[in-house]
């Protein structure tokens, strides 16, 4: 006993730790192994019974986990485009182009102090970043990224988007009210009033649209888009103001510029945000770009075409079929990539006398693995519909990202009077507008009884 | 110069006055007391021939005798500054009446002169000080403000050693000897 | 009251101020009440009746502390907005965070030295904080200024006020939430900022103007830098305020926001700028000519509206006249000294002086008196940032929060000019 004493006391304390966790995890593995092998058929089954939950479940943790990354990439599109557009040189440190840097504030944030500032309600105030970010990423759940790529097909999609979508009003009032502080009060307030504002334009305009496809399935519009494979298909051709108002109401809705009065730095100098600090308010910081994915993402879905391309691409059959090849195939691995990296370093290294032969060898290897993720690439995407499908959804969505980011390095901010007027005067007499004459056109069409309508 | 003013300003202003005008490069200088401040400033102010309707500055004068507060005024209707000085100002207890009334603007000047100098400007209404700390007692333009005497009350007292090299016993306040316009 | 006579028992007293409680630790210590910590209400009884009428709320108002730690007060401002709603009801802007006593300064400093005392007080346009007090001194002297020196001095000057309009241009749209306008109007501040330096030495404390001259001649680099920016200043500057003229948003937000008329500017005193755009064409190179003004054409632009609009196009204008001034400055430019011959310790005669030059916010003035000695008796500096923000009091009641910003930025205060 006193031998197992003195062994523990002079452990150091990770040893500690070794010492009571690795049996532990071995006892635990030990134990999963054999519940799969007596009950691993009756789990599976139990799976598969109960497969919608399964999906949402795993389809929700994918959405969270990606959530950061596609936030990290809008971050870096936004820091290093509104540079340029300011004649800035931007974020060239971390990474190629600095395309790390918002990886490294988003670590920063992880390891900054997390305080709850006096006299604030702690428990409203640790929630609302939770239910910002989790509204944002929930709402993702319903969109179609590529053919076979969504997480849910619901036949309500696009009423269950904006239901969850106003969520985050809640989620930015709590940040506001819990704070105590009167730029965040203020900041909430105004955000309340925004979003609650900007739902019914945004939602009305959208109303024509659901007229003439016949359901709300983001699947189904996006599918009834690529009948004929051209972008003439779009309901953007169609519903070209419904697009113009939910463009702007979009923009309100995800709090960007000219709508950014939540916060407006200049004024209330972050809003819902101001007290907050470390990932707590990396969650909203997150959020805010997650929304201008999603929103982008929607606008794309419903006006854009989603996954379809905007003009029919000849089909291409892949002529080589690697098996062919039999031994062939192995000797073109192993040799391959020497020659490759030789071919594509051999001019830097010939014709630029400075560079010495192993960056010339490193770039020439870099380069080689870009052509082949290229090759790789356009294999890909021709062999599988949903690659392809992905290739121009993502492609429109960050280019309608790029517009927000664009309008942001332009656009001074309105005034809350003028944001409310514009919804309340402007936009939401043109969304009723363009609802009337939509189903004024789809009466007479069906009257009519045009073929095809 | 402007030989004219000066005459104008003797005629229309002569018992008020303490002295001739005097005049030196491009400004013009009288001299009144601080009762007469508000008439002789509302006169210039109005009267159309005089129509001194800007007021560019307005400065409070520590001589080491008395206080004085200095205006100074443009017109359109002549190419000199008007220097208006109301002298005579007791350092104790100096009082001067307010010309807010005519310039809105100078309330900010009145403050900020009654927090350097402790000139109570009467009519002022928001006389309070402009600069330095609500807690704070001394008046830093006057002659004999001495920094010990201060920081010795304040909270930051013996912070700053600098500041104590010298008390206020071996000093003498400076006084204007003479002026000369 | 020494640590061994206080009373030990309980933390309150009858004397102490209204929202005060003496620490537990030690009762000599005076703290604040929470609410007095977190409302900016002062934690002592009101000094005047304007005091207690701004800080007694009413029905449905609410204090906001604005500053001094705030993104867009220019500086270190703090300012005490009393809202109701988003509506700005009443405003009590607090002084003195940047106050640094320069007129107490001056007066335990010799003549030449003033001048380098007076530089930070505008550290946007520097040049005409040294001007003020350096014609001053000069009319206590009775010396006259070499023509080549005045020209220079015009000539730097009137760069300096394009660096400085340029530069609110940028602020300006930056607290109207635009990102790019202060870059790329910073663009033609730095090179105006690099082509200052190569002339004086500094970017931007100059401490360039001497009495009786100017401290150096122009140089081969100044000129050389001069003459590359005015080949393409105008198209330049005219393309930086096309990111902002032609803006829909822009102008909705800024069109009738805080106008001042006539009267009222008058009444607060306002110069420079902010007067000339109520209508006014009160310039003081034309309304009181000084240094070699007279010789030199130019207009003095005037607006009628008096709003933020206005007060920013009329600065646009007005850089455009700078433009031709410098063009006339290097055409007449005549050889010779660049300083007056004077002793190196000036002991002027006892007497006092008054000079005010048209600066790019308002007229900077500087009141001298000499006891005789080698070191000025007074100095008073007259700055137009004080006066504007003083005027703010008057534009801001009934404006939005939001405007608050705005409003402020088109007045262009300083605050190193505004706390001495």
């Amino acid at each position: 006993m006193t031998a197992i004493t003195r062994t523990w006391d002079q452990l150091t304390l990770p040893g500690k730790a070794l010492a009571i966790l690795l049996p532990l995890g071995a006892a635990l593995t030990l134990g999963l192994v054999l519940v799969l092998v007596l009950f691993g058929q009756a789990i599976l089954d139990i799976l598969i019974f109960n497969l919608p939950i399964v999906r949402f479940a795993f389809a929700a943790t994918v959405l969270l986990l990606l959530a950061p990354p596609i936030a990290f990439v809008i971050i870096y599109m936004e820091m290093k485009i509104i540079a340029l557009m300011n004649l800035r040189i931007g974020p060239d440190r971390v990474g190629p182009w600095g395309s790390l840097l918002s990886t490294v504030h988003g670590l920063k944030v992880l390891m900054k102090e997390d305080f709850t500032p006096t006299r604030a309600d702690p428990v409203v105030f640790t929630w609302a970043p939770v239910v910002v970010f989790s509204t944002m990423a929930l709402s993702a759940l319903v969109i179609p990224f590529a053919p076979g790529l969504f997480a849910q097909d619901m036949n309500l999609a696009l009423l269950y988007f904006f239901a969850i979508g106003g969520m985050t009003v809640v989620g930015l009032l709590m940040g506001g009210w819990a704070s105590f502080n009167k730029y965040s009060l203020l900041g909430g307030l105004r955000s309340a009033a925004q979003i609650v504002s900007y739902e019914i334009p945004l939602t009305l305009s959208v109303v024509g649209l659901v007229i003439l496809a016949g359901t709300m399935s983001l699947n189904s519009i996006v599918e009834q888009q690529g009948t004929s494979g051209w972008f003439t298909d779009w309901y953007v051709v169609r519903q070209p103001l419904g697009f113009l108002i939910f463009a702007i109401a979009a923009t309100a809705e995800a709090n960007r510029t000219p709508f950014d009065l939540t916060e407006a730095d200049s004024e209330i100098v972050a809003g819902f945000a101001t007290e907050y600090s470390g990932m707590r308010f990396g969650f909203f910081f997150f959020a805010e770009y997650i929304g201008v994915f999603i929103i982008s993402a929607l606008t794309t879905v419903l006006f854009l075409g989603g996954w379809n391309a905007p003009f029919p691409v000849p089909a291409i059959s892949w002529i080589i079929d690697p098996g062919e090849l039999g031994l062939g195939l192995l000797l073109l691995v192993l040799i391959a990539p020497v020659i490759g990296t030789l071919i594509l370093a051999a001019p830097f290294y010939l014709f630029r006398s400075q560079t010495r032969w192993w960056v010339a060898l490193l770039i020439g290897f870099v380069l080689f693995n870009v052509l082949v993720g290229l090759l790789f690439g356009l294999w890909a995407y021709i062999n599988f519909d949903w690659v392809a499908g992905l290739i121009w959804f993502l492609s429109k969505t960050f280019g309608l990202v790029f517009l927000f980011v664009w309008m942001r390095g332009t656009l001074p901010r309105v005034r809350i009077d003028q944001l409310m007027g514009f919804a309340w005067k402007w936009l939401l007499p043109a969304s009723l507008l363009n609802l009337f004459v939509t189903a004024l056109a789809v009466l007479v069409v069906d009257g009519l009884g045009v073929p095809g309508a | 110069m402007d030989r004219a003013l000066a005459r104008r300003l003797e005629a229309r202003f002569g018992d008020v006055l303490h002295g001739p005008a005097r005049q030196r490069h491009d400004q013009t200088e009288i001299r009144i007391g601080a009762g007469d401040v508000v008439e002789v400033l509302r006169s210039l102010h109005d009267e159309p021939d005089l129509a001194f309707v800007m007021l560019a500055d307005l400065a409070g004068v520590d001589t080491g005798r008395e206080m004085q507060v200095v205006y100074h005024l443009w017109s359109a209707t002549t190419d000199d500054w008007l220097r208006v000085i109301a002298e005579g100002l007791s350092r104790e207890d100096p009082r001067i009446p307010s010309v807010t009334f005519l310039w809105q603007g100078a309330e900010w000047m009145e403050r900020e002169t009654y927090d350097m100098f402790g000139i109570t400007f009467e009519g002022n209404r928001d006389l309070r000080r402009i600069y330095m700390p609500p807690d704070y007692t001394s008046f830093p333009l006057r002659k004999d403000f001495y920094l010990p005497d201060d920081a010795a009350r304040s909270p930051g007292a013996g912070v700053r050693h600098v500041e104590r090299t010298h008390g206020p016993t071996d000093a003498t306040p400076g006084v204007l000897r003479q002026t000369r316009a | 009251m020494t640590a061994q006579t206080a009373p030990r028992t309980g933390n309150h007293s009858r004397h102490d101020p209204k929202g005060t409680h003496r620490s537990a630790d030690d009762p000599n210590v005076l703290l604040e009440d929470d609410y007095a910590f977190y409302e900016p209400i002062p934690p002592y009884p009101p000094r005047t009746e304007r005091e207690a009428e701004f800080y007694t709320l009413g029905d449905g108002e609410m204090f906001l502390n604005m500053g001094p730690q705030h993104p867009s007060t220019h500086g270190v401002l703090r300012v005490v907005l009393k809202l109701d709603g988003e509506t700005v009801v009443d405003i009590d802007p607090v002084l003195g965070y940047l106050h640094r006593g320069v007129e107490k300064l001056v007066e335990n400093a010799d003549y030449h030295q003033t001048i380098s005392q007076v530089d930070p007080l505008e550290y946007i346009s520097s040049l005409f904080c040294e001007w003020a007090p350096v014609t001053a001194y000069e009319k206590l002297l009775d010396v006259e200024v070499p023509r080549r020196a005045e020209y220079i001095r015009v000539l730097s000057a009137e760069l300096n006020r394009i660096a400085s309009h340029s530069l609110f241009l940028g602020w300006f749209a930056l607290d109207l939430g635009g990102l790019t306008p202060i870059l790329w109007s910073f663009i033609e501040r730095d090179e105006i900022v690099e082509m200052l330096a190569a002339l004086t030495g500094q970017r931007m404390l100059f401490n360039y103007f001497r009495i009786g001259g100017v401290n150096g001649d122009l140089n081969h680099e100044f000129m050389s830098r001069l003459g590359d920016w005015m080949s393409r200043a105008a198209t330049q500057i005219e393309s930086g305020m096309g990111l902002l003229n032609e803006n829909e948003i822009f102008a909705r937000r800024v069109a009738g926001l805080g106008v001042v008329d006539r009267e009222t500017a008058m009444r607060y005193c306002m110069t420079g700028p902010n007067l000339r755009a109520t209508g006014i064409p009160f310039d003081l190179r034309r309304a009181h000519p000084y240094s070699i003004y007279p010789e030199i054409e130019f207009d003095v632009p005037t607006r009628t509206e008096g709003d933020s609009l206005a007060r920013y196009l009329l600065r646009m204008e007005e850089v455009k006249q700078s433009l031709r001034i410098i063009d006339q400055c290097l055409e007449q430019m005549p050889d010779g000294p660049i300083m007056a011959k004077l002793p190196r310790l000036i002991r002027p005669r006892p007497g006092r002086a008054w000079s005010a030059v048209e600066g790019p916010r308002g007229i900077y003035g500087a009141y001298a008196i000499s006891d005789g000695t080698d070191q000025p008796f007074r100095l008073k500096i007259h700055d137009p940032s004080f006066i504007h923000l003083g005027a703010m009091t008057t534009l801001l009641p009934g404006n939005l929060l939001a405007d608050t910003m705005a409003i402020m930025a088109s007045l262009d205060p300083v605050m190193g000019g505004v706390d001495k």
